[in-house]
């Protein structure tokens, strides 16, 4: 079902810029999404693309191959066609920051008609202890490069611009420990942590600062899930201890390009939002679910200061029915659009088991708010 | 209670809370050795133990690190326990059967759930993740469990849940069992469409009402 009715047939990136930075309560309110499956992606805007070679191109390491740059191109060139289809404001691609990642557990899900999922190891990854960190093949720091946001740029039409995607450190850290040997390392020993956080670091602040410096780059999206549903992962002491002088170094490199940081971060966060507002300077929050706090609540308590990005939860998108979805975007836009400062979108991303005629819906509700309150 | 071999409980509950696994497993052999009664250890020290962490966890005061450290400490004790438990013919209060849904394998929040039930005293058979409808139902029928706990990620996985509940309702098994579901995705509307008996948030609340359901 490719979409027959875009959003919008234009491309203003400075409008949607204003719109994160929070610079006008003026004008349309702009759509965003962090990523949609290769799926979505491929039947929204008709193109054809292998999904399955997602997650192996995702972990693609120094060395790849022909086949596998080509495929790249082909992902890079289907996220463009897709921000084209819809009209997004942007295309989101992602700087190559070659840390060496465990494979992805793969596994079919017969409720999606055996579409394959790749999974976190939750138990274990490259990094389990110190010997493990002082052997680790960290890639040198002139191999961070932007060449995906260069290419994206290339192709983009008059008035769309690059996002950034950048993983983030706690979101690596995790990934290269595994959760569970993460969290007991945390209070064991806290300081292997900060030593892999800190190379991490390193790292990131080197792809935001060459990406926030590329004149095509409208914003770094920042991805680091840091909650459940019900609290923080690990305690807020230890978070501001090691991990949010570091996102502030992070952010830091964005901004001193005058580019917007948006943070992405899945759970229950309030503990750490005044650290993330007034030490690390987000200019916005992304990531929303209902069942933790719906994003009209999220816009009341920091819309004042942050911009908040997307918020119709996927279980809506997924289940409901195309009414019911449009009923909830009208709902959030009447509470988070007349103050400004907020994107539909959403409340995670447009998964492959989200409903895409629901997801149409979404935009389809907003374009007509846009047109009603133009 | 002088002379009973307990006086060593109150630092044994604070190693568990502490998650110093490998001292309260040493403790709980000590406190064996020393005329401690399995079933007095269990009620006194590790149960208590747990509550709290479980308390603590709902307050905000612990997160998933000191979940897991107590819990590995608790388990390291039941390890030590368990046998000595088994032997005194002390019963369990009821059993619990633990899975993640057939193409899921996120387990870290069952794991908790199932360490959090073996603390307060319940025998936990895990069945552990990516297990089919078939496979509950089958566990169902071997251990008939009191409780039936099944975890879910994602929207599209949590499905799965439903089926689960129909072809034990197939299979004849459902009034045998109360089911218990949880996971990021699912919420307490969910668990009612489904026809599931209880949404668990967390472990402590997941241990609640497996104890209100042994207990009646």
């Amino acid at each position: 079902m490719t979409i027959e009715r875009p959003f919008k047939d234009y491309y203003d990136f400075e409008h949607f810029r204003q719109v994160l930075m929070r610079e006008t309560t003026e004008g349309p309110v702009p759509i965003i999404e962090l990523f949609a499956d290769p799926e979505i992606m491929c039947e929204t805007a008709g193109v054809e693309f292998p999904a399955e070679r997602v997650m192996e191109l995702i972990n693609l390491g120094l060395e790849p191959t022909m086949e596998q740059l080509e495929l790249g191109v082909r992902l890079m060139d289907l996220s463009v066609a897709f921000s084209v289809a819809v009209g997004y404001d942007y295309a989101i691609t992602i700087p190559i920051v070659p840390v060496p990642r465990t494979d992805y557990l793969l596994r079919e899900n017969p409720r999606q008609d055996g579409k394959m999922r790749g999974w976190q190891d939750e138990h274990q990854g490259l990094i389990m202890n110190r010997d493990d960190f002082e052997r680790f093949a960290w890639p040198p720091l002139e191999t961070v490069n932007i060449v995906p946001v260069e290419y994206t740029a290339s192709k983009l039409p008059e008035g769309m611009k690059v996002m950034a995607f950048i993983n983030g450190i706690f979101e690596e850290l995790k990934r290269l420990m595994g959760i569970e040997q993460m969290a007991i390392k945390s209070i064991e020993e806290p300081e292997l942590c900060g030593d892999i956080l800190e190379r991490l670091t390193v790292l990131a602040e080197e792809a935001v600062d060459k990406s926030a410096a590329h004149p095509d780059v409208v914003a770094i999206f920042y991805g680091e899930d840091m909650g459940f549903n019900t609290s923080l992962m690990l305690s807020p002491a230890w978070m501001r201890e090691w991990v949010v002088p570091r996102l502030k170094r992070i952010a830091d490199a964005c901004h001193r390009h005058g580019k917007p940081f948006l943070l992405h971060s899945c759970g229950q966060i309030d503990a750490l939002m005044e650290d993330l507002i007034e030490v690390v300077g987000i200019d916005a929050r992304h990531s929303f679910q209902d069942n933790i706090e719906p994003v009209e609540e999220v816009y009341g308590k920091y819309g004042d200061r942050i911009s908040i990005l997307g918020g119709l939860d996927v279980d809506l998108l997924a289940r409901g029915t195309q009414q019911e979805v449009a009923d909830r975007t009208r709902r959030i836009l009447e509470v988070c659009a007349p103050g400004g400062g907020f994107c539909m979108g959403s409340g995670n991303s447009v998964t492959n088991f989200v409903r895409i005629e629901n997801y149409y819906a979404m935009l389809d509700e907003t374009r007509k708010w846009n047109e009603e309150h133009s | 209670m002088k002379g009973d071999g307990m006086e060593g409980v109150e630092p044994l509950k604070q190693m568990i809370k502490e998650g110093k696994a490998d001292e309260a497993g040493d403790r709980i052999r000590e406190l064996l050795d020393g005329g401690a009664s399995p079933e007095a250890l269990m009620k006194e020290a590790m149960i208590p133990a747990m509550e709290e962490v479980g308390d603590f966890f709902q307050q905000g005061k612990y997160f998933l690190p000191e979940m897991l450290m107590a819990a590995r400490a608790m388990q390291r004790g039941m390890e030590v326990l368990k046998p000595a438990l088994v032997s005194s013919g002390a019963a369990f209060p009821g059993k619990v059967v633990l899975g993640t849904v057939r193409g899921d394998i996120h387990d870290i929040g069952k794991n908790l759930v199932g360490m959090t039930l073996e603390g307060a005293g319940f025998e936990v058979v895990d069945l552990g993740t990516d297990v089919s409808p078939e496979r509950f139902v089958e566990a169902v029928r071997e251990h008939s469990p009191q409780v039936l706990g099944i975890s879910a990620l994602l929207t599209t996985t949590m499905l799965a849940m439903k089926d689960t509940i129909d072809i034990l309702r197939e299979a004849g098994l459902r009034d045998t069992v109360k089911v218990m579901v949880g996971g990021a995705a699912v919420r307490p509307e969910f668990a009612t469409e489904i026809g599931a008996d209880f949404y668990g948030p967390d472990s402590t609340s997941a241990r609640d009402f497996a104890r209100d359901v042994v207990t009646g």
